[in-house]
């Protein structure tokens, strides 16, 4: 059972609270004018990184309010939490650096 | 079950070669996907002077942590047609590999507890009869003749409504699949290589022209990745992306028993999938972690709500003891369906996202994984399934019928 | 509410969530230096709120209650009876007697919030009130409740939005060794069972009833 610092409500069980995926994806700007590669990296890539991960969490039994954290995704050790709209950590923020910023991303006119 | 006779684990079944410095292809990933794979290059396409590459020991990830369940009862037809192949090469493999792997074609359940279960079961039994897949509708009665342990009666919180039927479907052993096709492989000379980490790729523009691995460097035309849980990882390090997320998925076994459990029940909506093993051991699936996850383990949590679903459906296990409990990375997609075919790499190719899937989808994604790595196209069978999709828009939802949510 | 002729009429026939266990819960009490109480409290009033603590409306809103709370755990008590549970940075729970409350609370509060941006709503047929107390109230608790409840970080008079039993609640820590817990109506009959069955043990030392 892992415990969460809640930055309302303090330690709480994590049965206590729902997963919400990667952190600080931000809606495209003008989605309109995406292409279908781009719109599918919004939809449906997200990293899945083996180590530091910022992602989303809602304590949905106590404050229902959404924050961040910054967790490993081998030993589960909670590095940082932090509320919505905030930056990481510092020395964190390259847990929410996203491939997709570091261009990682298929090269260009390659059909997957 | 427990009056059969086990096959004797004889000492060596492969070699243990040292990796050459070239192979025309090489798998990475040494589980039940990647032996397959290799199994039908070297069959179907001649292809001999491959390599698999495992980092740890043969088939001991998600092929040593699942519950053996093999079944072909999904909704869409891309998927029944995958799946159904699969069934129809789990029938023959045990001739064709001369390994009795215990295929036991016990039939599985997939119980219905809502109105709407029920509506969706008796959906997806009509589309699995369209397609040629073995299907039945059981009223409660029917349920219990079948598996006379589970508890049908109305005064529980989620009673049995009736369920879906695949007498076809069934369970196999799941170290001896991986034992029969490591067999057949070096026979055919693939080279399976072990304690071998892959630790980044050689490429040349586009193309990939080798493997960085914890045993050296090795140059090879072809790369197929199949390390399901792990395949974002290896993606990154080949420099592109998959859609996938990674969450630890949990089993446990208890004890063993004399035979009570005569076929396979599933139900997805309390979360319990449960099978007795031939030796006797009641071996039951939960839930996945929510949170992405590599830690192979799981929250305690998950499997205190499965076995709290188990003993209601299955008063007679509250005298069972769980003996163990482990964790396995699934590797998720958005619509619940694996992604067989070709990457954003010139020469790579990708075979995951199998989730919940993979064991009983392990001939064919074998067949046709070799089949695009071979041809550098993909199988009619896996062509649905291309990374592609995610742009097209043309998904494969089979949340309903991958019977573990994620 | 307010206490006209008409609304006496209706008082009459209200049924509580858990009224159908009031005989269990009497009969599964346990008296003594380990004993642990459960009985219903129906009817109360409660108004969920929802303002900026810090703006206009918040002020205006904390007049009436007599203060808001500030942080989890924190339970603004007011006059007439009224507390004001924390639920969230944002959101709040107004809590006060069915009898001898004060009536027009919900006016009052709506009348406060006025056009400015939040909610005052009228929350009292959404949960109950299950009060356990006694000696032993904390480790019937204990039993399913993953929250600390050790009196270093559960004072009396804390209050907190939690799980028993799995099921969500508000927990509020009323006195020294008594508990009142806030279930959803429809999870009232469960909580109710699954806290008798947690009292249980402690009745074995002595209650006949039990035997």
């Amino acid at each position: 059972m892992l415990l969460f610092s809640c930055p309302n409500c303090g330690p709480r069980n994590e049965t206590e609270f729902h997963y919400g995926g990667q952190a600080h994806v931000a809606y495209p700007e003008h989605p309109e004018e995406l292409s279908d590669r781009e719109w599918a990296e919004y939809l449906f890539y997200r990293e899945n990184p083996k180590g530091l991960f910022a992602e989303r969490w809602v304590h949905s039994a106590g404050c229902r309010k959404w924050f961040n954290m910054v967790r490993d995704t081998v030993s589960y050790d909670i590095k940082a939490v932090y509320r919505m709209g905030e930056a990481p950590p510092v020395e964190l923020a390259a847990a929410a650096a996203t491939q997709a910023a570091t261009n990682h991303n298929a090269p260009e006119g390659a059909k997957p | 079950m427990t009056t059969e006779h086990l096959p004797e684990h004889p000492d060596f079944l492969w070699r243990n070669p040292d990796p050459k410095k070239s192979y025309d292809a090489v798998i990475v990933g040494g589980g039940g996907h990647g032996l397959a794979t290799a199994y039908f290059l070297a069959k179907n396409h001649g292809m001999t002077n491959i390599a698999i590459l495992e980092k740890g020991w043969l088939a001991g990830g998600n092929m040593a942590r699942n519950t053996t369940i093999i079944r072909s009862n999904y909704l869409w037809d891309e998927s029944a047609a995958i799946y159904e192949h699969a069934l129809k090469l789990w029938e023959i493999l045990p001739e064709e590999l001369e390994y009795d792997f215990l295929f036991s074609q016990r039939g599985v359940m997939n119980l219905a507890h809502t109105l709407g279960d029920v509506r969706e079961s008796v959906r997806r039994v009509g589309a699995n009869q369209l397609n040629g897949v073995d299907a039945e509708w059981l009223d409660p009665k029917q349920v219990k003749e079948l598996c006379p342990i589970l508890n049908i009666s109305d005064n529980i919180r989620y009673p049995v409504m009736g369920a879906t039927y695949q007498p076809r479907a069934g369970i196999a052993k799941h170290d001896h699949v991986a034992w029969a096709f490591a067999r057949k492989c070096d026979e055919l000379g693939v080279d399976i290589i072990q304690n071998c980490e892959v630790t980044g790729f050689i490429k040349d523009g586009n193309r990939v022209t080798g493997v960085q691995t914890s045993r050296g460097t090795i140059n090879t035309e072809k790369v197929g990745l199949a390390a399901a849980g792990h395949s974002s990882v290896l993606a990154e390090l080949a420099g592109f992306r998959l859609p996938i997320q990674s969450h630890p998925l949990q089993a446990l076994v208890s004890e063993l028993h004399e035979p009570v459990h005569p076929t396979v029940v599933m139900s997805n909506h309390v979360h319990v999938y449960v099978s007795q093993a031939h030796k006797g051991e009641l071996v039951m699936g939960a839930g996945v972690d929510s949170y992405n996850g590599y830690g192979q383990r799981g929250s305690f949590h998950v499997i205190e709500e499965q076995m709290a679903a188990a003993v209601e459906l299955f008063p007679i296990f509250a005298r069972a003891h769980v003996l163990r409990t482990w964790g396995g990375i699934v590797d998720t997609t958005m619509d619940a369906s694996p992604i067989v075919g070709t990457t954003p790499v010139e020469n790579m190719f990708v075979n995951c996202g199998w989730g919940t899937g993979g064991f009983k989808g392990t001939p064919a994604a074998g067949l046709t994984f070799a089949h695009t790595i071979a041809t550098g196209a993909p199988h009619e069978l896996n062509k649905p399934f291309s990374l592609e999709r995610f742009e097209t828009g043309a998904l494969i939802d089979e949340h309903g019928a991958a019977a573990v949510a994620h | 509410m307010v206490n006209t002729a008409e609304n006496t009429q209706v008082r009459a026939l209200r049924r509580s969530p858990a009224a159908h266990l009031w005989e269990d819960f009497t009969r599964g009490s346990v008296e003594g230096s380990h004993g642990v109480a459960l009985h219903e409290v129906p009817f109360q009033t409660m108004v969920g709120i929802r303002v900026d603590p810090l703006s206009e409306a918040g002020v205006r809103i904390a007049a009436v209650t007599g203060g808001l709370p500030v942080r989890c755990g924190e339970v603004a008590a007011g006059p007439d009876g009224v507390s004001v549970l924390w639920l969230s940075p944002d959101e709040f729970l107004a809590v006060a007697p069915d009898d001898g409350g004060r009536a027009d609370l919900v006016e009052a509060l709506t009348a406060a919030l006025g056009a400015d941006a939040g909610q005052v709503v009228d929350l009292s047929s959404n949960r109950t009130t299950l009060e356990l107390s006694g000696p032993s109230a904390r480790e019937v608790l204990e039993k399913s409740c993953a929250a600390d409840l050790h009196p270093r970080a559960f004072a009396a008079g804390t209050a907190i939005t939690t799980e028993v039993g799995k099921i969500p609640v508000l927990l509020w820590k009323s006195g020294p060794d008594t508990f009142r817990l806030f279930p959803r109506a429809s999870f009232a009959d469960y909580l109710g069972r699954w806290l008798l069955d947690g009292m249980r043990e402690f009745a074995a030392a002595g209650n006949p009833a039990w035997h």
